[in-house]
């Protein structure tokens, strides 16, 4: 064998142990430190305006009832640990839910904004899922850009009278795939290919990404008619109380 | 439960003052982002490893363990810069595949090497950072730094909640596995969405009681704990600008 396939072998089989050991995380951070100086600072300078509109719309809500305080940060962690804890049995790997659809469902996309970078901070923080650099990135990609997409489908489904639960998986479903664009299009304005410029490498970041996140979407939007389903049956007045069933009749 | 926030009580440096560590962090992260070369990243990973390992006395086992989860990312990530796919063969390695190339050029190679100490160093930093540091000690910083009171007031919160529901979710997770919750994909798919609805209805009701009782203790917005102050050192202060002065220097000159 030439001395340039025994490197090659060598370091395929690095690569292989690596993937055997680690813990390949699936929710589509971009991890600390992968983007250069001026694109983190850029993707926070973008986030900021959804976040100060974020914030003075939840103090209106915490001084109409200061209730409403706990409740709000009860939504929070709650949407932390759904998206922390791993899904049994699919597969070997582990895979969290993102929870973006189901929070811009339950709790409106404005409110989501701000509890999503909270809860970025915490997994940054606390499981080392993405990071304090690239948080602007995240909170553009996973905190504003989708659940915005899944609220915008869940009331377009509402609009059009499609079945509920089809409307609840879409919105789910598309606010992941939503997510995962907006984070390869990030990555690839960061890193473009040498032959071929941002697409091209968008479309590689894309691919490289796709084993994991398609199906990892299924799933999500398969949970978030679950859960949605659940509420629905046990919880209706605490519903309420999020303002879910109220925007609902409001809609019809 | 969360390994991280269990070894930062810990640690040997838990009572070194926050904000020290804080501003040793963030501009080791600055200074790390803005390198040219591995080398700047190389001298803070080494530097961050020690004082986390040596000093705070977080086992090796663990930390090692702990830089593994970002692996798979920087791993796929750094083949999407380095890989491409191209009529003409680039410089550094060509792998023909039917008419097309599977190749990349030397500068991507590099630009990808630097790409991964740099994302290593900024993570030893993260790392630094959370194990060192309780996340009350951090929300103090934040306070000081002067971000909206309701904000932090709201980290401070959710922090709490989120090991109360951590703690339901996975009672409820464990009786489900005992009542074989978790035989397929479809039943352990079932299992997690009503673990996750019934999870949300509990919290709902707590957030409701924990309302009534701080109220009842005169709860105005702010929960005003007394922090342990731990004056910064003189000493400490020194040793972290000499070092930021070294990582700058190498990040912009080297």
């Amino acid at each position: 064998m030439p001395k340039k396939e025994k490197i090659l072998l060598k370091a395929s089989i690095a690569c292989a142990a690596l993937f055997a050991i680690a813990p390949v995380s699936n929710a589509m951070h971009i991890m600390e430190g992968y983007l250069p100086a001026r694109y983190c600072v850029a993707w926070e300078v973008i986030c900021l305006p959804v976040l100060i509109a974020g914030v003075i719309s939840l103090r209106k809500k915490v001084n109409e009832n200061r209730r409403n305080l706990t409740l709000i940060a009860m939504s929070g962690a709650f949407i932390f640990v759904i998206s922390s804890l791993k899904i049994p049995s699919v597969t070997g790997s582990c895979s969290h839910m993102t929870g973006t659809g189901l929070g811009a469902i339950l709790f409106g996309p404005s409110a989501v904004s701000i509890l999503g970078i909270i809860v970025l901070i915490f997994q940054a923080v606390l499981l080392a899922h993405g990071g304090l650099t690239t948080l602007g990135a995240n909170t553009f990609s996973m905190a504003i850009a989708g659940p915005l997409a899944a609220f915008g489908i869940y009331r377009l489904c509402e609009k059009l009278k499609v079945n509920r639960k089809v409307g609840i998986f879409l919105a789910a479903l598309l606010g992941d795939l939503f997510t995962y664009c907006v984070t390869s299009v990030q990555l690839a304005l960061a890193y473009p290919s040498e032959s071929g410029g941002v697409f091209a490498s968008a479309v590689k970041f894309l691919g490289v990404f796709a084993p994991t996140q398609l199906p990892l979407a299924v799933i999500e939007g398969i949970l978030t008619v679950v859960i949605v389903i659940g509420l629905e049956t046990y919880a209706r007045p605490e519903l309420k109380s999020l303002g879910f069933l109220g925007r609902e009749k409001e809609a019809k | 439960m969360i390994v991280i926030d269990r070894l930062c009580y810990q640690s040997g440096l838990r009572y070194v003052n926050a904000s020290e560590k804080f501003a040793y962090a963030v501009l080791s992260l600055v200074f790390c982002l803005v390198s040219r070369s591995v080398w700047a990243p190389l001298l803070i990973f080494s530097v961050s490893g020690i004082l986390t390992v040596g000093k705070g006395g977080i086992p090796l086992f663990r930390y090692i363990k702990l830089l593994l989860i970002p692996a798979g990312f920087i791993l796929i990530g750094t083949a999407a810069v380095i890989v491409n796919l191209s009529e003409v063969p680039l410089d550094a390695f060509a792998v023909p595949v039917g008419g097309w190339f599977i190749t990349g050029s030397r500068a991507s190679v590099f630009r990808g090497i630097v790409l991964c100490f740099r994302a290593l160093g900024a993570v030893s930093c993260l790392y630094f950072l959370s194990l060192n540091t309780t996340m009350t000690d951090i929300l103090g910083v934040l306070e000081k730094l002067h971000l909206p009171p309701l904000f932090t007031e709201l980290m401070m919160l959710i922090y709490r909640f989120i090991f109360l529901l951590l703690e339901t979710a996975s009672s409820i997770m464990i009786s489900q596995e005992s009542r074989l919750g978790g035989r397929n994909l479809r039943t352990g798919l079932r299992s997690f969405g009503q673990m996750a609805a019934s999870l949300l209805i509990l919290a709902l009701k707590k957030s409701g009681k924990l309302y009534d009782a701080m109220e009842s203790r005169c709860y105005d917005g702010r929960i005003r704990v007394l922090s342990r102050e731990n004056p910064p050192k003189p000493k400490e202060i020194l040793l972290i600008v000499l070092f930021e002065a070294a990582a700058a220097a190498a990040a912009l000159f080297l």
